[in-house]
């Protein structure tokens, strides 16, 4: 490196590779960046990063980047591209978003909210379709991963509690970790898991993997996958039926605890015990253990996510959480407490960006999940993404014939096979992405967004639940690449539309966000983060916001709506126990989705430092089952599934990770490096052999991802 | 200026390490490393099933910086030397790439790198530390499991957590008894 000189400079901005949003400080050396590294005064990461965050020079300079707007010459897929100016890119999208607005109605246009590079642009891509009237906004993960926490948190408490950023680990007695593994997620919050450990707390690791943060727990439970909903069922008819829980809060601020005691005596240890494949004594001790160490934390990830009985699980946790009086309390699940005045990114997109209700009610999935995707949704102005997908396909509740889409939806949507054919029906597609991906190589034109090194914007971050930061922008963007809310801003100007009046620009927004602070984004950006204060036990002041004003064992929304108010098990639609039959010619269980930090979804596998990590899409299985199949390790396996859903390749890594009955396949691979314009999305894309079809989650609508069956054999080379 | 007769080094808590390669690519970008070339590795062992327990750790796996390196020792051409801190350095001017120094090293913590041809190892980040930084993988350590320091204090407070450990343990069986 060479020495500092006067052209040099230190830029704090904050990373967007993740979740977490880490402060970092950028160092520049005549115009180029030349290292990142964590601002150790930043309270969300203290100065670490992860990898994701340490390669992103890898990311900003890439050889294979996108820099200039493309428009596709050749049939869709054949990999021909034509550089064209911003101004033809623009106009294109522009006239084919009017075009089909003319002939089909406005419902016809979507956007698929991709992450990462895209987040900071939910803002300008909602307001996008707020002014063309268009309520169909296909987030591609909105019937799983933290969408259902989200809504069976507010059914249960009004507020997003189990969720990132609302466990305080580090004031804790006892963590519970369902589901999930941050320290490959949220490496924030596996360091303040390991903090909490280290101040003494006990972990509880509930997971049919035994992950990196399982190994430092102090209980560890390898639930079959799919039954958490009979596990924390059974935890709770031993905690209430041994009056372990908190009984002054469930006295004051519960409702529904007759009922739901009533409810759980059909969930006894014992037969607990035989569903989950845990032994009876460990789920008692667990239980006890919870509901006696005070205060204790509880954290709900995807894992539980991924069922089609998602909603009464997590729902099932969440009461956990409150009967033992952990709501708001030091070392419990902590309530949002952003700084006074500021903006947050669902108060602008429910309060400012939503429909009428008459618009809202016709997004795709609004009759058949209401919470989901309604005017009274309680998870976000999506739609159901598999339901959108099916509309593409069917042109039935109406047809999608625009879509300008953000990530690669083939890799990150289940059922990649019928996405791809939904896409052919679709008259025009735009696409942003930095590389060229099995989906961009589908679209007609491509706008080139640039990275979170060359923008600014304000950020909240979803890991911390109460400090919000300034992203700077370190470079101009490289080459023709632009800030993709810009983009946004220059479309819906261009197509004549009306931006709300406070925020013309994006400067304006910046202001907007943080001017109920009594500060400017230039006071933001001065300061770098600004925390709310630390206060507990909020709700003693305006209760809860549920429509009972209290924590609702027995939901009185589920009840509206007719669901069961209370929660229950179900059994996944395709087990061992629910389909026996096929458990035989399949008789392993499939669990899928599990993540590496190295990667964020389907980004970084052309990263040098980081693919040198996880070069392969490792298949767990136990050793005792691969000697059984013939299979030793680092062999490409097949992985099949049954009812005609094909089969994918991925490399067997004997592990004891997993049940001998049980296989894990991570999910989003595909091989940058396969020049083809599929680029190796149907050969280890775990999405080609997963279902986008009913059943779903009656509630939420999400699709059972973890816990269905498939075969595994021995494959040739890759 | 660091007093070059402190003797500091990487140290490992393996309880705190839960496998998040940050070190390695930190050490990666600070260094600009090439692909197949890795200063610090993180290994994972297990998971393994112990009396029905599962357990697994990770090591990342270093240069020790030894106080008699066999690495040195064999060193045809005189490339590696040890500081008066205890760093050992590799000098590419001098290597000429025989490997032997690999060999030798019981930890498997040396790299080669075929586009310069030469041996390569951890240098303890020695441009920072001689300006009083930590090294680069301890700076990004999430949990702390890597620190810089004195061995013999780290040794000392193992002995006394050890002690209290041991103490405790006796402790809970006797309440267990009782």
């Amino acid at each position: 490196m060479k020495s500092m000189t006067a052209n040099d400079r230190i830029v704090r901005t904050m990373c967007d590779l993740c979740h977490c949003e880490c402060g970092v400080l950028v160092h520049v050396q005549d115009g180029k960046v030349i290292k990142i590294e964590g601002d150790p005064n930043c309270p969300i990461n203290e100065g670490h990063l992860c990898p994701k965050g340490l390669a992103a020079i890898q990311l900003l300079y890439h050889p294979d980047r996108i820099r200039y707007p493309l428009k596709r010459k050749g049939e869709r897929g054949e990999g021909k591209w034509q550089r064209i100016s911003w101004d033809e890119a623009l106009d294109t999208v522009v006239i084919k978003f009017r075009e089909v607005i003319e002939k089909y109605g406005p419902e016809s246009v979507t956007y698929s909210w991709g992450d990462a590079a895209y987040r900071n642009s939910r803002f300008t891509k909602d307001a996008l379709l707020f002014t063309l009237n268009a309520p169909t906004h296909l987030h591609s993960d909105a019937h799983y991963c933290f969408h259902p926490v989200l809504i069976a948190n507010r059914l249960t408490f009004g507020h997003l509690l189990t969720s990132e950023g609302s466990p305080d680990y580090r004031n804790s007695k006892c963590i519970m970790l369902w589901g999930g593994n941050p320290v490959m997620t949220h490496p924030t919050q596996g360091r303040d898991i390991i903090l909490g450990k280290t101040n003494g707390a006990k972990l509880v690791v509930i997971d049919p993997r035994f992950t990196e943060i399982a190994s430092k727990a102090d209980i560890f439970l390898q639930v079959r996958p799919g039954t958490d909903d009979a596990l924390a069922l059974g935890m709770l008819n031993v905690i209430i039926n041994e009056g372990l829980y908190d009984k002054e809060f469930v006295e004051k601020w519960c409702i529904g605890f007759d009922q739901l005691k009533e409810r759980v005596q059909a969930y006894p240890p014992q037969w607990v015990s035989k569903i989950t494949w845990l032994a009876e004594e460990e789920i008692i001790r667990t239980a006890r253990l919870f509901a006696t160490s005070k205060p204790a934390a509880t954290h709900t990830r995807m894992g539980v996510c991924m069922s089609t009985n998602t909603i009464q699980t997590v729902r099932a946790i969440s009461i956990l959480a409150a009967i033992c009086g952990n709501l708001d309390i030091k070392g419990g699940n902590l309530i949002p407490n952003r700084p006074a005045g500021f903006k947050t990114r669902a108060e602008i997109v429910w309060k400012e960006l939503t429909l009428p209700p008459e618009l809202e009610n016709k997004k795709v999935g609004a009759h058949e999940f209401p919470l989901l995707c309604s005017s009274e949704s309680l998870g976000g102005n999506f739609c159901h993404p598999p339901s959108v997908i099916h509309a593409m396909m069917t042109g039935k509740p109406y047809p999608i014939k625009a879509l300008w889409v953000l990530n690669d939806l083939l890799v990150c949507l289940e059922g990649a096979k019928e996405t791809k054919e939904a896409l052919g029906n679709v008259d025009f597609i735009a696409g942003s992405d930095f590389f060229m991906t099995s989906t961009m190589e589908l679209c007609d034109i491509i706008l080139p967004p640039c990275t979170y090194l060359e923008r600014e914007e304000v950020v909240d971050s979803i890991c911390t639940n109460n400090v919000i930061g300034a992203r700077q922008k370190v470079i101009q963007p490289l080459d023709e690449t632009r800030d993709e809310k810009e983009i946004d801003l220059e479309i819906v100007r261009r197509m004549g539309l009306k931006l709300p009046p406070h925020w013309q620009t994006l400067k304006d927004f910046n202001e907007y966000r943080v001017k109920g602070m009594g500060i400017t984004f230039e006071d933001l950006k001065e300061k770098g983060y600004i925390g709310g204060p630390v206060s507990y036990k909020k709700y003693e002041g305006t209760g809860f916001p549920t429509p009972s004003g209290k924590v609702e064992l027995y939901s009185s929304i589920l009840e509206k709506y007719g669901y069961d108010p209370l929660p229950y098990y179900q059994e996944n639609p395709e087990t061992p126990v629910s389909t026996p039959k096929l458990a035989k010619e399949y008789p392993l269980i499939l669990i899928t989705g599990g993540r590496h930090v190295v990667y964020y979804h389907s980004l970084g596998r052309q990263i040098p430092w980081l693919r040198e990590i996880m070069p392969d899409p490792n298949l767990e299985i136990h050793p005792e089952t691969a000697e059984r199949l013939g299979i030793k390790n680092g062999d490409w396996v097949w992985i099949e599934a049954p009812r005609g859903r094909g089969r994918i390749k991925m490399r067997a890594e004997l592990t004891e990770s997993v049940h001998p009955e049980v296989v894990h396949a991570p999910s989003h691979w595909w091989f940058p490096e396969v020049k083809e314009s599929h680029h190796g999305a149907w050969e280890s894309n775990i999405n080609a052999i997963m279902s986008n079809d009913p059943p779903y989650d009656p509630i939420c609508g999400a699709t059972p991802l973890r816990g269905n069956l498939c075969r595994v054999y021995k494959a040739d080379e890759r | 200026m660091r007093d070059k007769n402190i003797k500091k080094s990487l140290l490992l808590n393996i309880d705190l390490c839960v496998g998040c390669f940050a070190c390695e690519v930190a050490c990666k970008q600070e260094h600009n490393l090439p692909v197949g070339i890795r200063w610090i590795k993180v290994v994972k062992v297990g998971p393994k099933k112990v009396s029905g327990k599962l357990f697994m750790h990770f090591v990342p796996v270093h240069c020790r910086h030894c106080g008699k390196p066999p690495c040195l020792g064999v060193c045809p051409v005189g490339a590696i030397s040890k500081r008066s801190d205890g760093v050992v350095l590799f000098n590419e001017e001098l290597c000429i790439g025989c490997k032997m120094c690999m060999e030798a090293c019981p930890f498997g913590a040396l790299q080669y790198n075929p586009e310069k041809e030469v041996a390569e190892a951890c240098n303890l980040c020695v441009g920072r530390v001689d300006k009083g930084l930590e090294p680069i993988c301890v700076q990004n350590c999430p949990t702390g499991a890597l620190r810089f320091g004195d061995t013999t204090d780290y040794v000392l407070q193992k002995q006394k957590r050890g002690v209290k450990n041991f103490i405790e343990h006796d402790e809970f069986i006797k309440e267990k008894e009782v």
